[in-house]
């Protein structure tokens, strides 16, 4: 294999690469603003700048010309190269900033130009803490600036669109946005204007940057030019804890992290799955934190006395457990859901068999047009897949409906999802006895629940979702709920603070915990009650016992799907 | 002053004919231009057994012919780096008509007064690299000449010389007059190209060179407009006739543009290896007033500038010049008389390239604005001593660590005005002041 020679060490490597690449594969760092792996390449940052040699060959014969000590003779290039553009090839060699001094001198240049127009207006930056420009600034930049003149002004606070926040000081033009918009998304909303160091980006004339995909121009911004519009100023990088998981707006399941601090949805933001969603996250998919933080019920409800009445969770449980017990299985009807996981369905599943009724139905929520052949799907639900491959059969508000008015029905028990608002007359559950669990209080089939059990979100849940590509993925809990439960608290994301902050300054404590219990906790309990005990440890045994006799999930345990998730094999036409 | 060393290259200058743009009224015109044995050279090129596109470039090449949009790079050389031809690939000849060097206005004069020894240049250069498209990208501020040059190569379509089947022969090429849109940097060839298709004038990285990967990504090669007005002239006498012309190395006839602080400015033609004092004393008509020299920058504002004591002896040819401290560029040359103030110079300058840079590398970006407000501040008399290392430190940080070469062209003036008046800056400075014992301040005693 050809080997290149980076600071004395020799890498192997195969087929074209990019030098900066090259050395980032392989854990050698290499400051850099510019360049980013999906994009093009326009190295104009200049940070990367290398020195780079090649062996010398002699011209006549083609042989490498050795020194008096047998050691190839290397010339190299008279002017520093940057990494980002440079191919590499067999028998270079680089000195970067770890052995070559003009290297270091070059990098600390670079970045007192880059320091010499930005605001440095880090304490109230939405960036900093997780800056590539203060980052490597502190550390492979000057002490101080020479700079003693007045900085360039530039507009501070432009809305570049509905979503998306510009300060053009603090922009370095490195272009990513641009190229972002060109390459990837390809709305080719912003461009460059203005020339030399009056640069900035900008939409053109009487366009807006609506594009559905604006928001990632807001993470591969090296500096805090582009900002969310909807967090901007909300929280400090330091403050939040981030939670690997997927996002639930679509089926696709793009990996993301959701940012918790004070147990609130803060932002959420895409973590690189290459297999799923690349670098990248719809803007639909960050603009959902609000379901997350308001609107969430304060325990369970049963009715009494024409009203649903708080009550506990035991008698909630005993509560829906006695529904059932008053009628017969054949009477029941279990919709599952498409928005909770494998897991809970799973359980739902197993509850239905276990009291003799039909296997429960789920509800498709597939808006036709709303889809690109992107990141975003027509499904509006994370785990249609799941659904399908655990068997549930799938069906819509109308047969439902038809389904309620011949009479034959007398319990209707739901799993996080909304009858009512997905099309279900609230006149057909008159009569009929409705458990329900429910995320939010805006739920439109709550007025009608007898049983009423708030069900944690994915950001508060361990569990699987499958994706429309038939890629299983797990989520996390970001954020604590009012009850203990082990498996959530370990798996719970946590801040700096959380980690190495004494128990006095701890962000995550126990304001906005949401009385609420997963599913899969839920479910066993009233399991239980009805005689039909469940005994799970957790989701992980829940999930392995799914994988073992669902040949559609085979293969799709916990530790197989780690943080990127597991590709299942094909099942037949499903949505 | 005269040169004491008299050893021009440039033979008989004084009888020289001049050849690029003859004394002949209305040239421009399609009509004269063929009176005057126009267009002989592409009829002999392309009909009869004599030429074929091999012979052609080698010819170019045999000539010496040096680039002259300032690299001087060899204009046959270049021409040999197309890729063989494709009939799949289109493969494209710009020409460089956006002159915007400050100093440097010699392809107006060719445009405006022998527009059609252009255009037979790029034919043939068509004809010997194989090309159905010329771009000829003009400085959008020449639109007088642009309108006129338009208007001639009209009468050139309907004449059958460009476009289809040019005089019957079966050879077809078109001609593509662009107008820029202002701005310096657009005269870099690899952002010229970015703007000719339309976008944002950003240099490339290079490799990829343009004759591999050019306009739309096909092969290109991108001459300056007077190199390309060279070549019918070395169709026409062979290149033994235009490599005998001037100085060995770096033949040809060269456009002069002198500017400055001399009795009779313009553009001259002459043989190349003139020396620098015979076209300031001698074609230029001598200082203006009768002042003293003080410096001349040779070839446009970005080469290195030289003192009135460094140009002695000097020819203007590549290498000679290139001993001398400086660069032939563009042979724009700029001189200045006792009484220039070099700070106010640099500060024009600095001035120029601070509001030229495209601002896509950051060395470039950052690095020309902080150089004009340090001379700024030293051309008002607020400057400190220390800010001249400074000056010559950014340069440091800036040469050699961009795209292109607009940070070059940026920091060279400023480290060798520095450097070489280092005295007339010191002296434009705050005086250096150091703490006394009694926790006063004193002027310190200039270095003698």
């Amino acid at each position: 294999m050809p080997k290149v020679t980076i600071d004395g060490n020799v890498i192997e490597y195969e087929g074209r690469e990019k030098l900066l690449q090259l050395c980032l594969d392989d854990g050698v760092e290499l400051p850099h603003f510019c360049y980013h792996p999906s994009m093009s390449v326009p190295a104009n940052c200049r940070q990367c700048l290398v020195e780079v040699g090649m062996p010398v060959k002699n011209r006549e014969t083609g042989a490498l010309e050795v020194d008096e000590n047998g050691d190839p003779v290397i010339r190299f290039f008279p002017k520093l190269q940057t990494g980002c553009s440079m191919d590499v090839s067999d028998g270079m060699v680089v000195k970067t900033h770890r052995t070559s001094d003009l290297v270091k001198r070059a990098q600390k240049d670079n970045l007192e130009f880059l320091l010499v127009n930005h605001p440095l207006d880090c304490p109230i930056c939405d960036q900093a803490g997780h800056c590539p420009l203060q980052i490597q600034a502190y550390k492979y930049g000057p002490e101080g600036s020479r700079f003693e003149f007045r900085k360039v002004k530039k507009p501070k606070r432009v809305k570049l669109g509905p979503r998306v926040m510009l300060d053009a000081e603090r922009c370095i033009n490195c272009t990513r946005c641009v190229r972002f918009t060109d390459e990837i998304s390809k709305s080719h909303q912003l461009t460059i204007i203005a020339r030399g160091v009056k640069n900035y980006p900008m939409t053109p004339p009487g366009m807006e940057f609506d594009d559905p995909y604006s928001m990632n121009t807001t993470d591969i911004c090296p500096v805090g030019a582009l900002t969310p519009a909807n967090t901007r100023f909300q929280a400090r990088q330091w403050e939040m804890a981030p939670t690997p998981s997927i996002t639930t707006t679509n089926a696709k399941g793009a990996n993301c992290f959701y940012w918790t601090r004070d147990n609130l949805i803060m932002k959420i933001t895409p973590r690189q799955n290459l297999q799923v969603n690349e670098y990248w996250l719809p803007d639909e998919d960050r603009l959902v934190l609000d379901q997350f933080n308001n609107n969430r019920p304060e325990g369970p409800q049963v009715r009494a006395d024409g009203g649903l009445q708080a009550s506990t969770w035991d008698a909630a449980t005993a509560a829906a457990a006695d529904l059932l017990d008053a009628v017969d299985g054949s009477e029941i009807l279990f919709v599952g859901s498409a928005y909770a996981t494998v897991e809970d369905n799973y359980l739902l599943t197993k509850l239905a068999s276990a009291l003799g009724a039909a296997t429960p139905v789920y509800l498709s929520h597939v808006e036709t047009g709303h889809g690109d052949d992107w990141l975003r799907t027509d499904d509006r639900t994370p785990n249609t897949q799941g659904c399908e491959r655990l068997g549930l059969t799938r069906t819509d508000a109308a047969t439902l409906q038809a389904q309620l008015e011949e009479g034959a029905i007398k319990l209707v028990y739901v799993l996080e999802d909304d009858l009512v608002a997905s099309g279900l007359a609230a006149g057909a559950l008159d009569g009929v006895s409705v458990i329900l669990h429910h995320y939010n209080t805006t739920n439109a089939t709550l007025p009608a629940a007898d049983v009423a059990l708030p069900a944690a979100m994915v950001v508060e849940t361990v569990g699987t979702f499958v994706s429309e590509d038939g890629h299983a993925q797990r989520v996390r809990p970001a954020k604590a709920i009012k009850g203990i439960n082990r498996t959530l608290m370990m798996e719970t994301g946590k801040s700096r603070t959380d980690m190495h902050g004494t128990p006095f300054d701890r962000w995550h404590n126990e304001s906005h915990q949401v009385d609420c219990q997963p599913s899969w906790e839920t479910l066993p309990a009233i399991a239980a009650l009805l005689g039909h005990p469940m005994s799970y440890k957790g989701p992980k045994q829940i999930m392995a016992e799914v994988a073992a006799n669902h040949d559609a999930f085979a293969g799709a345990t916990y530790d197989a799907m780690g943080l990127e998730g597991v590709r299942l094999e094909e099942i037949g036409e499903a949505v | 002053m005269e040169a004491t060393n008299p050893t021009s290259k440039a033979g008989d200058w004084r009888n020289y004919k001049r050849v690029l743009l003859p004394p002949v009224k209305d040239l421009h015109q399609l009509e004269v231009y063929e009176d005057n044995g126009g267009y002989k050279a592409l009829r002999d090129v392309l009909s009869g057994d004599k030429w074929d596109p091999q012979s052609v470039t080698a010819e170019v090449k045999k000539s010496n012919l040096r680039g002259r949009g300032g690299a001087c790079f060899p204009t046959g050389l270049k021409w040999t780096f197309m890729p063989p031809v494709d009939p799949d690939v289109p493969r494209f000849l710009c020409c460089n008509g956006d002159e915007s060097e400050p100093g440097t206005f010699k392809d107006r004069q060719l445009m405006e007064y022998n527009p059609h020894l252009l255009f037979e240049g790029i034919l043939i250069a068509n004809y010997a690299m194989t090309i159905k498209t010329c771009y000829l990208y003009v400085r959008g501020e020449y639109a007088q000449w642009i309108e006129q040059m338009e208007a001639e190569l009209e009468k050139l379509y309907k004449k059958g010389y460009v476009g289809e089947n040019i005089m019957g022969t079966g050879f077809s090429t078109d001609i593509v007059i662009h107008k820029g849109a202002g701005a310096y940097i657009c005269g870099e060839e690899t952002s010229l190209m970015e703007s000719l298709e339309g976008k944002r004038a950003y240099p490339r990285i290079k490799p990829p060179f343009p004759a591999q990967k050019g306009i739309w990504g096909y092969p290109t090669t991108i001459n300056n407009v007077e190199t390309l007005a060279c070549v019918p002239l070395i169709i026409n006498n062979g290149a033994d006739w235009y490599s005998g012309i001037g100085a060995e190395k770096h033949p040809g006839p060269v456009l002069y543009g002198i500017s400055g602080h001399v009795n009779k400015p313009g553009v001259y033609e002459y043989p190349s290896g003139m020396l620098i004092t015979d076209l300031i004393y001698e074609v230029a008509g001598g200082m203006r007033g009768g002042k003293k020299l003080k410096a001349v920058v040779p070839g446009g504002s970005s080469v290195p500038i030289m003192k009135a004591d460094m140009i002695d002896g000097v020819t203007m040819d590549v290498d000679t010049i290139r001993e001398a401290g400086s660069m032939m560029g563009t042979a724009g040359m700029l001189v200045m008389d006792e009484d220039t103030d070099m700070v106010s110079f640099l500060r024009r300058i600095t001035h120029f390239y601070h509001h030229e840079s495209c601002g896509q590398c950051t060395p470039c970006r950052e690095g020309t604005g902080w150089l004009e407000n340090l001379v700024t501040r030293i051309d008002r008399g607020e400057g400190n001593l220390r800010d001249l290392d400074l000056l010559i430190d950014l340069c440091d940080q800036m040469e050699g660590r961009t795209v292109c070469a607009l940070a070059d062209a940026a920091a060279w003036p400023v480290r060798w005005t520095v450097t070489r008046f280092r005295e007339e800056f010191e002296a434009k400075c705050k005086p250096a002041v150091f703490p006394t014992g009694d926790g006063a301040t004193e002027a310190a005693v200039p270095a003698t």
